[in-house]
Order: C-alpha cells, then sequence, then structure tokens
C-alpha cells in the first residue's frame, strides 16, 4: 500500500495525520455504544442515567445478570427465549446450508433442459422482500396451525436464493473429473452428493452458516408475527417486551443486550477473516 | 468410443438428477416466495380481514383507493423517504471516506476494520436498545452534544420530539451500518490497479486529485452496489422504530412502510390493506433491483 501515498509532500503528510485523526475518532465513536453497554450492565440504573456518566462502574451489580435472565417477573423467560433462538437460528443455518448446497450443486453440475430458468427463477426470488409475503406467509401459517410452533418460525427461512447462488457459484468450479470417476466407480447420485461435493463444499459452506445464524439471530418481524405465547418468543421480541415494561432496570437492560451479543461477537470474532476478506461482507447485512 | 444408445441413457439420466437435485428449490421458493408475493397482490383486491368470520369479498381497487387516499399511507411514505434520506446521504460519504483514509493506511487496517465493523454483528434490537439509554434526557447523548455545543443542561428530547426521534432512528442506523459498507468500499478500493495511481503520483497528482480522478470513477461498480443495498435496507427498516416506539417514541413521525404494514395487519386486523402497502413496497423494490441490475451490466461491459 505505500505506493498508494507515493513520496509525500508536506501537505500531504498534514492530510495524512488529519485523516488518522479522523479515522482514530471515527472508531471511538463507533466503539463507545458497546462500551456503554458493557460498563452499564455492570451498573446500578441510577448510575447509569447519572449526569456526569462515569464510564467505569463505582459500584459493580453483576445482580444485573440475573434480573436479565429472570426477568421484570420472575419467570425465567429469557433463558427459554434464548433457548428459542439457539434453536431457530442453528435449524435455519444447517438447513439453509444443505439445501443450498443440493440445488446449487444440481444448477452448478448438472445441465438439462430448463436448468437455466430454474436458476433464474430462483435468482428471482432475491427480488421479493420477506418484509412484502410477510402478511400472506403469516395466514399460511395460522391456516397451517403452526403458529406458536418452532415449525412455524423455521420452515419459512429453510433456504435462500442468496444461499442457492453462493453454493453454486462455489460448487461450478469443482472439478468433474472426480465425480466422474466416482460415477464410474459405481457410486449414486446422492452418495456422491453426500461423501464428496458436501465435504467440500467447507469455506463456503461455513461462511453461509454464519450468516444464516446471524440472521436469523437478528430476526423481530416474524416471530412477532408467528410467536404469540411468551414460551415460543426469539430473544428479538424478548428484549422489546423487556425493554418496553414500565419497571424495567436500565441495568438489566444492557445486561440483556450483552447476553443476546455474546454469541455473534463469538462467531464474528472467531471467524473475523472470513468476514473481513471481501465477497462474504456482500450479504452479512442482508435481512 | 461409446455407442450412442449409451451416451442417451447418460445424458437422460443426468437431465433427471439434476432435476432431483434442484426440485426442492423449485418447490420451496413455490411456496414461500411465489405464492405469497401472488397472494398479496390477490388479497389486496380483497376486504379480508383478520379474525373475521365473513368470506372475504372481492373489492377491486376499493383498498388501493383507501390508502392511496390516506393521510396515514402517505405519512408513512414520507417517514421512509425521510429516513430513507437522512442515512443514505451520511452512510454513504461517511463509508466512502473512511474507506479512502484506511485503504492509505499501512498499518492497523485490520484493527480498524474490526472496530467500525462491530456493530454490524448486533442484533437491530440490541443496538436500538443500546441507543435507547443513550438518548434517555438524561444520557449520554444530551451530555456529549452539550460539551460540544457548550450548552450544559439543555434536553435535546431525542425520542419525545417528533424531528428528534426521526433523526434518532437515523443515528441508530447509520451507527450499525457504517463499518460494514466501509468495509465494501475498500473492498472495491482493493480492485483497483495499484499501477494507475502509481502513474498518477509520477504525473504530480495530489491525494484529493487522485480521489476525484481516479478513485470514484474506478468505483463505481462498487458505488452502485452500495447506493441500491442502503436503499433497499432502509426501505425495509423495522427493528429500531418498533423498539422506540414501543418504549413510548411518538408513533406518527417515524411510522416507516414495514411499521405501518405491521400494525395495519397485526393491530387493525385489516389485511387487504396491509396488502395494497406490501404490494406497493415490493413494485417499488422491483424497481430499484431492475435499475441495479441495469447499471450493473453496462459495468461489467465497461470493465
Amino acid at each position: 500500500m505505500t505506493s498508494r501515498l507515493g513520496a509525500l509532500r508536506p501537505g500531504e503528510i498534514l492530510g495524512s495525520a488529519a485523516a488518522l485523526a479522523f479515522l482514530a475518532a471515527a472508531c471511538l465513536l463507533v466503539l463507545v455504544p458497546l462500551v456503554f453497554m458493557a460498563g452499564a450492565s455492570f451498573m446500578p440504573a441510577l448510575d447509569i442515567l447519572k449526569m456526569p456518566y462515569r464510564w467505569i462502574p463505582q459500584t459493580w451489580k453483576p445482580a444485573n445478570y440475573l434480573r436479565a435472565l429472570a426477568g421484570n417477573d420472575g419467570n425465567w423467560m429469557y433463558l427459554r427465549n434464548i433457548l428459542n433462538s439457539l434453536i431457530v437460528s442453528s435449524s435455519i443455518a444447517v438447513s439453509t446450508v444443505f439445501l443450498s448446497s443440493l440445488v446449487g450443486y444440481g444448477l452448478a453440475k448438472f445441465r438439462f433442459k430448463g436448468s437455466q430458468v430454474v436458476f433464474l427463477l430462483i435468482m428471482a426470488t432475491m427480488m421479493i422482500p420477506f418484509e412484502t409475503v410477510m402478511i400472506p406467509l403469516y395466514m399460511i401459517t395460522v391456516k397451517l396451525g403452526l403458529q406458536d410452533s418452532y415449525a412455524g418460525l423455521i420452515v419459512p427461512f429453510l433456504m435462500n436464493a442468496f444461499g442457492v447462488f453462493l453454493m453454486r457459484q462455489y460448487l461450478i468450479t469443482f472439478p468433474g473429473e472426480i465425480l466422474d470417476a466416482a460415477r464410474i466407480d459405481g457410486c449414486s447420485e446422492p452418495r456422491i452428493f453426500r461423501e464428496i461435493v458436501f465435504r467440500n463444499a467447507g469455506p463456503a459452506a461455513a461462511t453461509l452458516a454464519v450468516l444464516s445464524f446471524r440472521q436469523q439471530w437478528d430476526n423481530l418481524l416474524w416471530p412477532l408475527l408467528v410467536a404469540q405465547r411468551e414460551e415460543m418468543k426469539t430473544i428479538p421480541a424478548y428484549i422489546v417486551k423487556f425493554a418496553a415494561e414500565k419497571h424495567a432496570d436500565e441495568g438489566a437492560m444492557m445486561a440483556v443486550a450483552v447476553i443476546a451479543s455474546l454469541p455473534v461477537f463469538a462467531l464474528f470474532f472467531g471467524l473475523s477473516k472470513y468476514f473481513l476478506g471481501g465477497s462474504a461482507v456482500y450479504s452479512a447485512g442482508k435481512e | 468410443m461409446k455407442p450412442a444408445s449409451t451416451s442417451g441413457v447418460l445424458e437422460r439420466n443426468r437431465s433427471r438428477w439434476g432435476w432431483a437435485f434442484t426440485a426442492p428449490g423449485l418447490v420451496f421458493f413455490g411456496l414461500f416466495s411465489f405464492y405469497p408475493i401472488l397472494n398479496a397482490i390477490w388479497t389486496s383486491f380483497f376486504n379480508k380481514k383478520l379474525l373475521s368470520l365473513r368470506p372475504p369479498k372481492f373489492i377491486g381497487f376499493q383498498n388501493y383507493a383507501r390508502v392511496l387516499g390516506s393521510e396515514d399511507f402517505w405519512n408513512s411514505v414520507r417517514a421512509t423517504a425521510v429516513f430513507t434520506t437522512g442515512v443514505f446521504v451520511p452512510l454513504f460519504t461517511l463509508s466512502l471516506l473512511l474507506a479512502v483514509f484506511i485503504a492509505s493506511r499501512k498499518r492497523f487496517r485490520r484493527l480498524f476494520q474490526m472496530a467500525l465493523y462491530s456493530p454490524a454483528v448486533l442484533s437491530s434490537v440490541v443496538a436500538a436498545l443500546i441507543w435507547l439509554l443513550l438518548l434517555d434526557p438524561r444520557g449520554l447523548a444530551n451530555q456529549f452534544v452539550n460539551l460540544v455545543a457548550g450548552t450544559p443542561g439543555v434536553d435535546r428530547r431525542w425520542l419525545s420530539d417528533g424531528t428528534m426521534v426521526q433523526v434518532s432512528t437515523m443515528i441508530v442506523y447509520v451507527w450499525k451500518y457504517v463499518g460494514y459498507f466501509t468495509i465494501l468500499f475498500i473492498t472495491g478500493i482493493g480492485k483497483i490497479p495499484e499501477s494507475v495511481y502509481e502513474a498518477a503520483v509520477i504525473d504530480g497528482a495530489g491525494p484529493v486529485q487522485r480521489f476525484f480522478r481516479i478513485t470514484l470513477p474506478l468505483l463505481r461498480p462498487t458505488t452502485v452496489l452500495v447506493s441500491v443495498m442502503i436503499l433497499i435496507q432502509c426501505l425495509k427498516t423495522f427493528s429500531t422504530q418498533y423498539l422506540f416506539t414501543q418504549a413510548g417514541a411518538p408513533v406518527g413521525p417515524v411510522n416507516v412502510i414495514t411499521l405501518n404494514i405491521y400494525n395495519t395487519a397485526m393491530r387493525d386486523l385489516n389485511l387487504g390493506r396491509a396488502s395494497v402497502m406490501s404490494t406497493l413496497l415490493f413494485l417499488f423494490m422491483l424497481g430499484l433491483t431492475w435499475v441495479q441490475l441495469r447499471f450493473s451490466r453496462r459495468d461489467e461491459v465497461e470493465l
């Protein structure tokens, strides 16, 4: 990257210093709310909304976390809702990876009459945002009696067009000779997929799994429609309810937020090289 | 040499397996994408009510007339448009600027990227929740602004004033996504050949000139992508507005289209009218995607 700056003139050195200051300030500003969340989760409510605010807790109150998990009415519903989020998000991550590889493989390695049309049809669904179909989907769910069930929360997200696209692009480079060799050896097509293709879909599959997990971890709208009973809610819906309650404790609110963020932060920092690398990032914000 | 008939059988076999592998996709997207969107369009012509026992009646364009004639809908269009504009300009500018600065750094690039990207990892609801406390009358936002502006003790009414609550939702959004789009821009800048810059430096081009004459024009595929992505994301915004209004902020100013669809269906139980808004949103976004496709095609040809 040296040449991008080239030989520096005095004005440029000044400009570069200004740029560095701007960058540092931006990073600090962006991090402030996160530091606030972490700090406030250990503070008594009175200290959180105090002027001037003190960044380091003066009195530590880890009991916030107990309150966060127990809930305002002490029924420990958050634990159940965290479990729901884990179940729903991981099921969707697994099924998205599996089904997208299946369909992506079919589109990448089999030329058949209409395969182009199938591909275009699936890609076209990217133009149908979830927000525009949620009401009909909700009606279907009601008709099938799947409200307040895991099936209702999971099924509409079993796979997505982006996943199919990602897996197809990845598998298209898979050497056809290996597949043909397996066929000559008498390996059946499902087994080729299971034993050879799926096993070698590693990096793309991992990226897709993390993205799908994160996306569902964040999903508020659909669980809000489908899960009316407290026991079936997921974390985002719980957070809204917790925060909107009159007697909500600010410290406990931040503890709720920290708990909700831990799994995705662990995933992100564990796999940051994939996320900062480029291609995967293109879809991380997709909802 | 294989006899022709064997390869014909193989061909047919392959084609059958091709269908078998793609069939789950066809079934799934048929059921959960194509059927619902057609259903939404269909329902928009009926006076369908949730929980109502009476069979829905076909009423032609009456739902459309009601929606398009209601202040509530146009308020949502306004709220969405204001939000989108208010997010687009700072988000685009900031992330481009930050990307250019980071790309020109030799060290700590990864650190900067990580720091800026970290809010994007959070759930939207968590992001909104943090800001709910920061924007409290006694919260840090007031303290910070008063410190900078030298106006001690002034409450900006971030969550209670109609204008300010819109600004607040924009702040949350820009904060959450600035790192994400910065990384997209960095990726784009990385694709610009180094030699172009070297030539420009030899010709005596300064950093500002390099930015406007080289980076910006050659970055066009990324700028188009980022623009459309920001627009589409903003049109679908929901979580922040939902949490803020649930926590007591006034609904009117931030009643964006998705929030309105949700409330029309779930609170007013009026599926017909909710479907009208869904259909209009769909058509609008379809238009946007079309624009995106057209532009990205042209870029492919140019490069």
